[in-house]
């Protein structure tokens, strides 16, 4: 090159000052999903205390406790990591670190408003349940690499449960494809400006819900992780930060999935008045995110055996009405 | 433009892997305690206080096989179903009938399956 070589300093400020770089460190990116996931185990907390007439943490700063979350943080981040000597190290390391960059990973596909996108993917909506279809794989591999019974009883359980869930899940969101006619996340959004597809597409809203739900492991379909069953499952020997990497995950995901829903069926980041997009986009995901944990409060957990034939019986068949549906509205009312 | 984004999201997915990892390698060379005289039960397999006994791979959970067999199956069929939808408007309604055709042929083997699946007797 003719150029002479830059200057690494001037080069370092450039690049982080950049937006995406500010965009990826930042907001959506890694900055704020460790504070919201963190903040988010802080909500699950307050709401399910709530429901079930407790109060929940309540020392931890004036706030109602609102940073317990963060000295939990803390505290994990200091605790021993013995591995258990019988487990493969690597893969047991691994995988619920890859777990958490795959769950971090699903935040860079989000559209929270036009200028807070890091990618917008032409095939956005593939891309981020194809990073989702991964996630039990690394389960598995966790409860595998561990060599111990709980986990590996757990990570088949996880095997299993995607059997039921990941066809219903990926079918649910195809109403949404037929109505924009684009895989790409913003253009989804853009489309609904007329309307919102919870309106069209109800039934495959409430799919795409209880399947995503299933997909977070959450009550009530956390059979991979059931405390009174499998303590725990493929977490069982996990402690100290690989303990809050596995849970963080699932909050992650819970703020991923929220974030999809809300761009898929609710319209994303539009809404009316001169408020700024992004106060839309949080507001609704963060409204999801409420309604999922007080599923979690309400419901009991389902039998692995009911949570197979469900998925292979009602929510398939339900997913391929939902389809129908769809079909006679694209075709029926092209204006839509 | 179908590549658009994607440096995007190498970049991003690039940044989340080696901060992550980064932190995971700090945590476990300075920051977490080691213990220098650990007893043999800190690092045996945990089973709810007994002595870890026997495999830690245990017996496969079985029952459920042929679930896991249909879902081989049919999670790449899913896939062709999105290939549609996405241009379903431009192929409209003639462009349904090689779709329904596809899906008849594949749905009646899933019924069959299910209905064997489903059976307790057969577990």
């Amino acid at each position: 090159m003719a150029e002479p070589f830059p200057d690494p300093i001037q080069m370092t400020l450039a690049i982080m000052t950049s937006p995406l770089f500010l965009k990826i460190a930042i907001f959506p990116g890694l900055t704020s999903i460790a504070i919201i996931a963190a903040l988010l185990t802080w909500l699950d907390r307050k709401i399910t205390a709530r429901v079930q007439l407790r109060i929940g943490p309540q020392y931890v700063s004036p706030l109602g406790g609102i940073l317990q979350s963060f000295a939990d943080l803390i505290k994990l981040a200091f605790k021993e990591l013995p591995l258990p000597e019988k487990a493969d190290k690597f893969f047991f390391v691994m995988a619920p670190v890859f777990g958490m960059v795959l769950a971090g990973g699903l935040m860079g596909l989000i559209p929270f408003s036009h200028e807070t996108l890091i990618s917008n993917l032409e095939i956005g909506l593939p891309v981020f349940l194809a990073f989702v279809t991964l996630s039990p794989t690394l389960v598995l591999l966790a409860g595998w690499s561990a060599n111990s019974k709980y986990p590996f009883i757990g990570g088949l359980r996880s095997l299993f449960q995607q059997t039921a869930y990941e066809i219903p899940l990926w079918l649910s969101a195809i109403g949404v494809v037929m109505l924009a006619g684009t895989f790409n996340l913003e253009k989804i959004v853009l489309a609904q400006s007329k309307g919102w597809f919870i309106v069209p597409q109800a039934l495959g809203a409430l799919l795409f819900l209880i399947t995503s739900v299933a997909e977070q492991e959450r009550i009530p379909f956390d059979l991979p992780e059931a405390e009174p069953e499998v303590i725990m499952g493929w977490q069982a020997e996990y402690t100290g930060f690989f303990f809050l990497a596995a849970q963080g995950a699932g909050f992650i995901k819970l703020y991923a999935f929220s974030a999809l829903f809300a761009t898929l069926y609710l319209g994303g980041y539009l809404g009316p008045g001169p408020l700024p997009p992004l106060f839309w986009s949080l507001l609704k995901t963060i409204g999801i995110v409420v309604a999922v944990i007080l599923l979690r409060g309400t419901f009991g957990r389902v039998r692995i055996d009911q949570l197979l034939r469900a998925g292979w019986t009602i929510l398939l068949g339900l997913a391929l009405v939902n389809i129908v549906i769809t079909y006679f509205i694209v075709v029926g009312f092209p204006t839509i | 433009m179908v590549a658009e984004g994607i440096p995007e999201i190498v970049y991003y997915l690039g940044f989340v892997t080696v901060s992550t990892i980064g932190l995971v390698v700090v945590l476990l060379l300075l920051i977490s305690p080691k213990d220098p005289r650990p007893t043999p039960e800190k690092h045996a397999a945990f089973e709810s206080g007994q002595i870890a006994a026997g495999r830690g791979r245990t017996r496969f959970i079985v029952q459920y096989y042929p679930y896991l067999l249909m879902f081989v199956v049919y999670d790449v069929v899913a896939m062709f179903l999105f290939a549609w939808a996405v241009n379903l408007r431009a192929l409209g309604a003639p462009g349904t009938i090689p779709i329904l055709v596809f899906m008849a042929v594949l749905l009646t083997p899933l019924a069959y399956a299910l209905r064997l699946a489903n059976k307790p007797e057969n577990w």
